[in-house]
This record gives structure tokens, sequence and C-alpha cells, in this order.
């Protein structure tokens, strides 16, 4: 049985070898893609480019464009005369966000009477860009705003001007590095990528070609014909998973304070889900085509549900729900909680169960819908 | 180029793409499914971040502070720790995104006029959310000292102005979507992003003749590349964009996106982009041999690169120059920007011009490429 299942996956390589691209595709892909995506977007959102309308011109209302600058999300690299010509660089995307400080700023803001004001406008159209500009600029406002009036405080009442002090510490991420948090993300989606693509053709191509009624005329049983299809494909992109996590290890630095035996076998069991969920496609799929678009679409779900762009806990409840089917999920917090947070069995094993319940279920219905089609 | 033979081509493969019920369904709904399932992800603000405290002065004024915390909604107070094993323990499993600590002492020393210290621990594996709580802590407990402070100031007989508690009002405002609802800024970039599915079907076209063995029928016909090539493009250019006027109706109608722009123009440069996203997968088709190989091909180029360096999460702006560059290497990047500015901006070629310049530069390049590299022979 072993020898037959091991001819099958023999024949399966020989095919991949006589394709050169494939072979390219599969080992130097997603690595060299991983590596190029995890560059371009492991920086913070900053350096937005920032027209400044200063119509005050006074020592405060420079040293709130420097408190601006000093956050570093803002580069003030224009300084328009009016709204309207911020409004046209807003326009013309050349600056995201326009700051507008009124004439008489430092005045009203002396005077303790009124509330100063200051306007920002955001380009919405760039909402990722936005969101960050937002939240960076309410808090420096209320920073700058709150140490001018402590200052004041202090000074007529002695004594109870004193700050609360906020001793804040971070775990895991220490310096809050969003790329300790997006690269073993964008690892997840390569992985996912990879061993769905490659598993989800290769039955349906045997079937569009005609060929699979030459294997099933052999005394290869169905059994054996899945787990034949199924090894090249662990192999390949279990090859895979170990290149790119020695890329978000020992390139982009990512922490690894776990154990690495617990992490490899779980790498292992989590392919052997999404192998099922390619093998299940294929079983589906008359033609190529069919499975190919089959593929994609789970793959753009997965990347939706893994909580790349927003976290999972705050979507809605449905969506939620809908989650917790989508084994990536699990699967990039184990990842996670073992990189950074170096955690063992105890903190993931709610995770853990959905993996295995998941594997077993997609796998079972994949073996009976192949078997009853093979024979 | 005889369009009489092109003609041919076109219709041969529009048949191809009917006659596969199920597939033709997929490449003309999965556009609209998958734009579905993510702008239903986007509808997402970060807010209720789940919180732990630990009161360990536990007066009067410790609780006060942290019965306030949770005011606005952006933090939820959940958990009410007893020892640092449990704050531990929550931030370990992740169901607590941050610790307020209030150490003994909190009330005593404020009231003596030091400075009063607490402690707050963070979750760092997701920064987004633990930005946001960071943030709204800080100003929370900044807001706190300063009612405090002018309580004790009023108490001495100092009367103080409104604009001594929040001296600066800022005034933000979002153009082109003003609630800054998230669904609402993204959808157009998303569109962008899906209408990568022709393109990755497109690379089958030629491979499915190489793997079949009907490309030599093909060949021994006196069609020329060139004609064989554009007819193969021409059935996806247009099923694409029967996927992208599903797209704009379900932005506009379902989920309410604005539409300020021309949908003439719009419609225009998006056969643009698929023109020119198609001819890079005619190019790559010339080079594999199998469909499998054109899957992961086109998986590659278009799919991640557009996901992800297209400016969608992360701006261009942000981007360093070298990485800006390839960027706009990708289709989907010009496209994001048309699909925005038509959408949101309401701009028209004027502002674009640019954009759809890229996009028509590109689409001659490659289709030329792919002309010039297929061989009308076999290996």
């Amino acid at each position: 049985m072993l020898t037959r299942i091991w001819n099958l996956a023999g024949k399966e390589f020989i095919q991949l070898w006589r394709d050169k691209m494939i072979l390219l595709f599969v080992f130097f892909g997603p690595v060299s893609e991983l590596a190029l995506v995890a560059w371009a977007t492991s920086g913070d959102i900053n350096h937005i480019p920032t027209a400044v309308v200063d119509r005050d011109r006074t020592a405060t209302s420079r040293a709130l464009v420097v408190a601006l600058e000093n956050t570093a999300t803002f580069d003030a690299d224009y300084y328009p005369l009016d709204e309207t010509a911020a409004q046209d660089l807003v326009d013309a995307g050349t600056v995201l966000v326009a700051v507008v400080i009124p004439a008489g700023f430092e005045e009203t803001l002396l005077a303790f009477e009124q509330p100063a004001q200051v306007q920002v406008v955001l380009d919405g159209a760039d909402p990722a860009a936005a969101r960050a500009a937002g939240l960076s600029a309410e808090g420096a406002v209320a920073t700058f705003a709150q140490q001018i009036a402590l200052q004041r405080l202090g000074h007529v009442t002695a004594g109870w001007g004193q700050v609360i002090k906020l001793d804040t510490r971070v775990w895991f991420n220490e310096e809050l590095k969003t790329s300790n948090y997006e690269v073993p993300s964008e690892l997840g989606f390569m992985l996912v990528g990879v061993a769905l693509m490659v598993a989800s053709l290769g039955i349906a191509r045997e079937r569009e070609l005609g060929t699979l009624e030459q294997l099933l005329v052999t005394p290869l049983r169905s059994g054996e014909l899945i787990a034949g299809k199924a090894l090249p494909v662990l192999i390949l992109s279990y090859t895979n998973f170990l290149l790119m996590l020695g890329l978000v290890v020992f390139v982009f630095q990512v922490p690894m304070r776990g154990s690495w035996t617990l992490l490899l076998a779980i790498a292992f069991f989590y392919l052997l889900i999404e192998m099922g969920w390619g093998l299940l496609i294929s079983a589906v799929s008359k033609t190529q085509v069919q499975a190919l678009l089959l593929a994609f679409m789970l793959m753009m779900v997965e990347v939706v549900f893994s909580g790349y762009a927003f976290p999972v806990e705050n979507m809605p409840w449905l969506l939620q729900r809908l989650a917790d089917f989508v084994p990536i999920k699990h699967w990039l917090i184990v990842l996670r909680s073992i990189l950074l947070k170096g955690a063992g069995v105890d903190v993931f094993w709610r995770e853990l169960v959905s993996l295995a319940l998941l594997g077993v279920v997609i796998n079972v219905v994949t073996i009976y819908l192949l078997r009853r089609r093979l024979e | 180029m005889n369009l009489l033979r092109t003609w041919a081509v076109v219709r041969k493969e529009a048949r191809h793409i009917m006659r596969d019920r199920r597939a033709f369904f997929l490449v003309t709904i999965s556009p609209v499914f998958l734009l579905l399932v993510m702008a239903y992800t986007f509808m997402v603000d970060i807010e209720n971040v789940a919180v732990a405290v630990m009161d360990r002065d536990g007066t009067p004024l410790s609780r006060r502070y942290l019965a306030g915390l949770g005011g606005t909604g952006d933090v939820l107070v959940r958990y009410v720790a007893g020892s640092y094993d449990d704050v531990e323990r929550w931030l370990m499993t992740s169901e607590a995104k941050a610790a307020i600590i209030i150490p003994p002492g909190f009330e005593a020393s404020l009231s003596a006029g030091r400075e009063a210290k607490v402690q707050v621990l963070v979750e760092g594996t997701e920064p987004t959310t633990a930005n946001t709580a960071m943030q709204h802590i800080g100003g929370y407990t900044q807001q706190f000292a300063l009612e405090i402070a002018s309580a004790a100031a009023a108490k001495a007989g100092v009367s103080l102005g409104e604009g001594s508690l929040a001296p600066i009002e800022l005034r933000m405002r979002t153009w082109y979507n003003p609630t800054l609802e998230m669904v609402i800024g993204f959808l157009p970039a998303l569109i962008a992003v899906v209408m990568g599915m022709p393109a990755v079907t497109t690379t089958l076209a030629l491979t499915r003749e190489k793997e079949h063995g009907t490309l030599e029928q093909l060949i021994a016909t006196p069609i020329r590349r060139s004609e064989l090539l554009v007819g193969k493009l021409i059935p996806y250019v247009l099923s694409g964009l029967l996927g992208v006027i599903l797209c704009v109706i379900v932005a506009v109608y379902w989920f309410g996106a604005p539409f300020r722009g021309s949908l003439a123009v719009y419609l225009m440069l998006s056969i643009a982009f698929l023109l020119a996203s198609l001819a890079i997968a005619l190019v790559m088709s010339v080079f594999v041999k199998t469909q499998q190989a054109a899957q992961l091909g086109a998986m590659l180029v278009f799919f991640f690169p557009g996901f992800f360096l297209s400016g969608i999460f992360y701006p261009l702006v942000s981007m360093e120059p070298i990485m800006k560059m390839e960027a706009y290497m990708v289709p989907t990047t010009h496209y994001v920007m048309i699909s925005r500015g038509v959408f949101l901006k309401g701009q028209g070629l004027d502002a674009l011009w640019p954009f759809a310049l890229a996009l028509l530069g590109m689409s001659i390049v490659f289709l030329g490429l792919a002309i010039l590299l297929f061989k009308k022979k076999l290996a």
C-alpha cells in the first residue's frame, strides 16, 4: 500500500518538476513576495504629507505645529496661505491632512475663557491614513492643551497641579511594532495560498485531462489515491512554511519566544486542514477553472477573517461566528501566541480544539466525497 | 490584423466561458461576492476594547477614577482583578487587552499634592488595538487630573474660566467621507482589489489550450498571433466589465457609497485597468505550461501585490521611495486611485489622466510583449 502511495506521489513530483515554473513559483514566489510585502508595510503609518495654515503666527501656534510634527505622523511640508489653497492641495492628493490654526489662537488660549479652536481636515478617501492621522492628532493636541492647562493650574493652586503619572508597560511587543503583528499574518496568507492552490488542482487536472480514468483502472485504491495526491502538497507547503518562518524570525526579527517543537508540530496539523479544503475543492470541481476560482474565493475569505485589517473581535457578531469556521483565524492566534508571548498549550487550547474539530470535519467530508466520486 | 478572424476567436472563447455554467457564474459573480464579504469585515470600529482593572488603593478617589474609565465606550472594563496573577493570565490569553492597576496610596499622594502613579499594562500583539486603548487611557487620566486640580482650585477660592478645563477644541473634519465610515472609504478601493479576479481566469485561457493540446489546432489555422491573443482578451474584458457594473451597483445601492463622478468615465478607466491586468496575465501564460502553474503565478502577481501594495491598508505616502515605485508597477494601485477619485472625490479625466495613462501604457507594453513572446509554433 505504501509503495503504491509513494509511486503516485513520485509521479506528482515528476509532473511538478517538468513544469519548472511551478517549482519557481512554489519555492521562490511566496518567500520573495513575503519579503517584499513585509518590507513595504512594516513601518507605522507616518510622515503623512500635511498642509498647515497658520493664521495666528505666534510662538504658541508654532509650538502646536512642532508638537504635531514630533509625533512623526505628520510632515508639515506645505504652508498654504488660506483654506482654499489647502483644499486644493487635499483635492490633488498632494497632502492628506490640513491643519488650520485661526488668528487669535494664542490670545484665546492663554485667556482661558473660551476654548481656542484648531481645525484638522482629513482626506477621507484614504481611510487607513485618515484613521491614523485622526488618532495621532487627537492625542498630540490633547497632550499639548493639557500641558498648558496644568502649567496654569499649578501656578494658581500650588500643590494640586501635579499630574497623575501613567506608568505604561507594553507586554509581548514592547515597542508596539506593527510588523510584529502583520508579518506573521502575511506568512499565514502566503501559506494558505500555496497549500490551497497546489491541492485544489491535483484531482481536477486529472479529471479534466481524462487521466483520472487511467489512474482508476490501476490497482490503486481510492484512499491511496487521495494519500498520494496529498503527500506532495504537504511536503511542498511545509517546506514553504519553514522557509517563510526563517524569513520572519531571522530577517524580519519577529521575536520567537516559545517552543519550536510545538510550533512546527501545530503547523503540520494546520497544513493538513488547509490541504483538506484544497482536496475538497478538487472533489467538487469538474474543470481546473472551477477549482481555481473556488480556491481563490476561499483564500480571499480566509484573508479577510485573519484579522489583518481589523481585529476579528471587533466584527459584527454574525461575522465573528463565521470567522470561527475559518482555520486561519485560529492558526494565526496560535502562531502569534507562540512567537510573541512564548505561550504554551494552556493559553491557546481553545484554538487547538477548534482547529482539531475543523480538521476532522473537513477531512472526513473530503475523503467521503472523493471516495464516492472516485468509485 | 484581420477583424473577422479575431472575432472568431472571441466567439470561441466566449463559448468556453458560457458553456461551463459553474465557471461562468464564478467569473461574473465572484468579484461581487468577494466585495460583499470584504466590505462587511470592514464595518468595524475599534471600540469597547476589553480591559481589566485592579484597585489596590480602595479609596473613594480610586473608585471614582476607575468608574469613569469606560465612560466613552472606547474601553470596556470587563474584568476586576484580585491579584497580579489574574492580570497576567488575562493578558496572556488576550481576554483583556490592557490592565489598569492603581497602587496603594493613590488618594493619599494626590491629597498631599504629590505625583500619583497608575500602572498600565498593555497586551501589545495587536498594535492598533493597543494604541487605541493607550490613547484613551492616557486622555482620560489627564482629564481626570485636570478635574481634580480645578476642584481644588475652586476650593482655594480661585475661579477658573471654562477654557482652563479644555483649552483647545479640536475640530476634526473628514472630507469626501464626512462620517469616516470605514466601509464607505474602503469600498472603492476594495472594488479595485476584487476586480483582479478576471485576470486570474485569463491566465488559464491560453494555458488550457496548451495543456489540452488544442493549441496545435489553432496554430494550424491561418490565424495570426496578435489576432489570437486579442481575441482571447476581449471576452474576459467584457465579462470583467459586467463584474465592475455589478460591484458599483452593490456599493451604491446596498452599502450606500456615494458615486460623485461620471459612470462613463469610470467604466472607461475600468476597461483600461482590465486591459492592463489581462495583458500581464497573457504574458505570464506564455511562459507557463500548465494551468496549475498559471494559477500560482496569478496569485503571486495579482492577488498579493494587489492586496498589500496598492495602498489600501498601508498608504503609499508612508512607503519608502523604492517600494512606492514597486507599488506603481501594480495596475491595482492606479485603479485604487481612480476608484477613490471617481467615487468619493467626483474627479474626472482632468485629475485622473496620469493613472489612465499609466494603465494604457501597461496595456500596450504587455500586450506587445505577449504577442512578441508568443511563438506560434510548438516547442
